[in-house]
């Protein structure tokens, strides 16, 4: 019997029973939707957060916290440390100049992040959001940081701005994102009081002011502009983030304020002195955080183990691809075993049609039997019905997830802005998932027809003729 | 040539013991026409089930051009059902869902035959009955008569040495039976084939060339 003469008498046969047929393909195909769309969603959302890391050129960068003990501090790659931590070495001038000179470091940067705006806004619009900003040393060659749009930072930007995925969606411009350049951001920005190192002095306190003048004072609300330059391309996180020159974010960070001098005059009435005072927080709490660039991906470790010899803490995109490849693999086996059981019901139902199918043809084995058929092609044809039943619920599943993938991007991408996710990435259909799932259903089809095709074959061909 | 050699087979049925075959001797040659008749469960299904290469004995020898049958593989003795015999049942056993044509093919597809080929040879057979402006109906749009005539063509269309006929007119009136069992006899007198027909109608045994009754297994 040739291979077409098994296509062609499965054909047939499962065109007999179609309503049969169909709904037990219709559970595979369920069986196999389900565990396509999970396993498509998580290797979506994988290899985006990978792609991002890839952009960044993640995997040659080292970042080093001031804290050895929290070396995960959950942060991604750029924001992880703030400086708010008192623990460890502080990350200063001295100590970035000591890390950068390290063995096979090729390039450094400190990082001022999370700095956090009250609020952000483009001008002239009403609409307000939150954002952060990062600062970096521009002229660094550490990020590759991909642009939408616009340019990147330079040396001597100061109120320039690089903005992420993130603020131009939420300002509609992410059809056109080059429009968003030149146009201005207001932030506010509160500081109890004090004020940046940037755009106007504080009021000068008057005279013994008293606690009433203060008050007022404290929720002063400092308005800063920044001009857009660039937009950074979406990436998987991060698209909250926004990049400023980290010169410009030492002045926004350096709290600017009056305060009274000693009382000279002991003698007579005290007669304050009121001094401008800047407290650089940079300075006092240190950098955030430094990235190094190794000179190749290979000499991470070695850096990574140098600068833990310093007493700094340190994390690199290994880490973090640990990390993500740990908690995928969770939530793998959890929807494995879920998309399992569908599957092995699925199974169940083939089982319970080929079962009835050998029933409703006996005769027709005997028949068959007579004309010269073995006992091997009754088993083959059987089996072969079974795959077929498994192939075209795994063909079905699989044009139907595709289908959902397409739909639910769109949806997604139409309500569900506030992921920072860009949802166009995900529901991946990569080849060994499409070839995997069809092989694998018609597997499970083969495999659940092998029981009642062994059946059909053990059946004495004169009984068979006889059955009623 | 068919040799039946100290050939027995015995059926258990409800915990008793049938002898369906019982000792049995016998010769059929080239291009012979014999008629088994005997009353029912008398064995002479069995006896045509083990010529035909469908049922084994449990012992005795059964030589078909002097090859033992009875202890042959399945694929051995698939093929032989294949290639020499033709089997014509009393309810025609057709495939509902296929036409004449398609059940007449049948035992071609499992002989590996071309598609082609198959096709060809197929209405060969179906001309041969007479059939050859009903090939492509359905076996329940067909008449009685013309669905047996479908399943000699399925008998006949692997050209077989042996056609095993059990029953042939048993679902037919008189007159569709005689003109079937006329065109069995010209296929054995114009074709050479053998022909084995099992049956209970004296009209049809009086034809034969040799006549033999079964009882209890037994040839009298």
């Amino acid at each position: 019997m040739k291979f077409f003469d098994y296509i062609s008498f499965s054909f047939k046969n499962l065109a007999r029973r179609k309503a049969r047929t169909l709904l037990t393909i219709i559970a595979i195909t369920i069986g196999s939707l389900s565990v396509i769309l999970m396993v498509s969603l998580l290797t979506g959302i994988r290899q985006s957060l990978v792609d991002m890391l890839q952009e960044m050129d993640a995997f040659s960068l080292v970042t080093v916290t001031r804290d050895p003990d929290a070396v995960d501090n959950g942060g991604s790659i750029i924001t992880s440390g703030n400086g708010d931590t008192t623990n460890g070495k502080k990350l200063d001038d001295a100590a970035f100049n000591t890390l950068k000179k390290l063995n096979n470091v090729a390039d450094a940067t400190p990082i001022g992040g999370g700095i956090w705006m009250d609020t952000m806004k483009l001008e002239g619009q009403n609409k307000k959001m939150w954002a952060s900003l990062i600062s970096y040393q521009p002229d660094t060659s550490v990020f590759q940081m991909p642009l939408e749009a616009g340019r990147k930072l330079k040396n001597d930007d100061m109120d320039k701005i690089v903005v992420g995925g993130r603020f131009v969606k939420t300002y509609g411009y992410a059809n056109n994102p080059q429009d968003l350049i030149g146009k201005r951001i207001v932030f506010n920005m509160k500081m109890g009081g004090n004020a940046p190192d940037w755009g106007p002095l504080p009021e000068k306190p008057p005279m013994n002011a008293d606690k009433e003048w203060w008050e007022a004072h404290n929720d002063d609300v400092h308005e800063i502009t920044a001009e857009i330059v660039g937009i950074a391309k979406n990436s998987a996180m991060d698209d909250n983030q926004n990049y400023i020159n980290i010169a410009w974010a030492q002045k926004l960070m350096t709290q600017v304020r009056w305060e009274s001098s000693e009382c000279k005059n002991n003698n007579g009435p005290c007669e304050q002195i009121m001094q401008l005072v800047k407290d650089d927080q940079f300075t006092k709490n240190g950098y955030g955080s430094i990235i190094l660039k190794a000179n190749d991906t290979k000499n991470l470790g070695s850096i990574a183990d140098a600068v833990s010899g310093l007493g700094y803490g340190v994390s690199t995109a290994q880490d973090m691809m640990d990390e993500i490849n740990n908690i995928f693999a969770g939530i793998g086996i959890i929807l494995g075993v879920i998309g399992g059981i569908s599957l092995f019901v699925a199974a169940i139902g083939i089982i319970n049609t080929m079962v009835m199918a050998t029933f409703e043809r006996t005769r027709e084995i005997g028949v068959m039997r007579a004309c010269g058929a073995t006992r091997a092609t009754i088993r083959h044809l059987f089996t072969f019905e079974a795959a077929m039943l498994g192939f075209w619920g795994g063909l079905f599943g699989l044009g139907l997830s595709y289908l959902i993938g397409k739909v639910g991007t769109q949806i997604a991408d139409k309500y569900a802005t506030d992921i920072p996710i860009p949802v166009d990435q995900v529901a991946q259909f990569p080849w060994w998932l499409v070839t995997g799932v069809v092989a694998f259903t018609t597997l499970i089809g083969l495999m659940s027809g092998l029981g009642p095709a062994i059946r059909a074959a053990r059946l004495n061909p004169v009984d068979a003729l006889r059955y009623e | 040539m068919i040799e039946l050699k100290d050939v027995s087979k015995i059926y258990k049925l409800g915990g008793e013991e049938i002898n369906a075959l019982d000792h049995v001797n016998l010769k059929v040659d080239k291009g012979d026409f014999i008629a088994i008749v005997g009353p029912s469960g008398s064995g002479k299904s069995t006896l045509a089930n083990v010529i035909g290469g469908l049922d084994i004995p449990d012992s005795g020898e059964v030589l078909i051009d002097e090859h033992d049958i009875s202890k042959v593989n399945d694929e051995i003795l698939s093929k032989y059902r294949n290639k020499k015999v033709g089997f014509i049942f009393q309810t025609f056993n057709l495939q509902p869902t296929y036409s004449a044509l398609e059940n007449v093919m049948v035992p071609l597809v499992f002989a590996g035959m071309s598609w082609g080929e198959r096709k060809k040879r197929a209405l060969e057979c179906l001309k041969a009955v007479g059939l050859e402006d009903r090939i492509n109906h359905l076996p329940n749009q067909l008449s009685g008569g013309q669905r047996q005539r479908v399943c000699i063509a399925r008998a006949l269309v692997n050209n077989p040495e042996v056609i095993i006929a059990d029953e042939p007119t048993g679902n037919l009136d008189s007159k569709k039976g005689a003109e079937i069992v006329d065109l069995l006899k010209s296929l054995n007198q114009n074709a050479g084939i053998t022909l084995i027909v099992i049956t209970h109608d004296l009209s049809i045994a009086k034809q034969a060339k040799r006549v033999i009754e079964i009882h209890d297994g037994r040839i009298k």
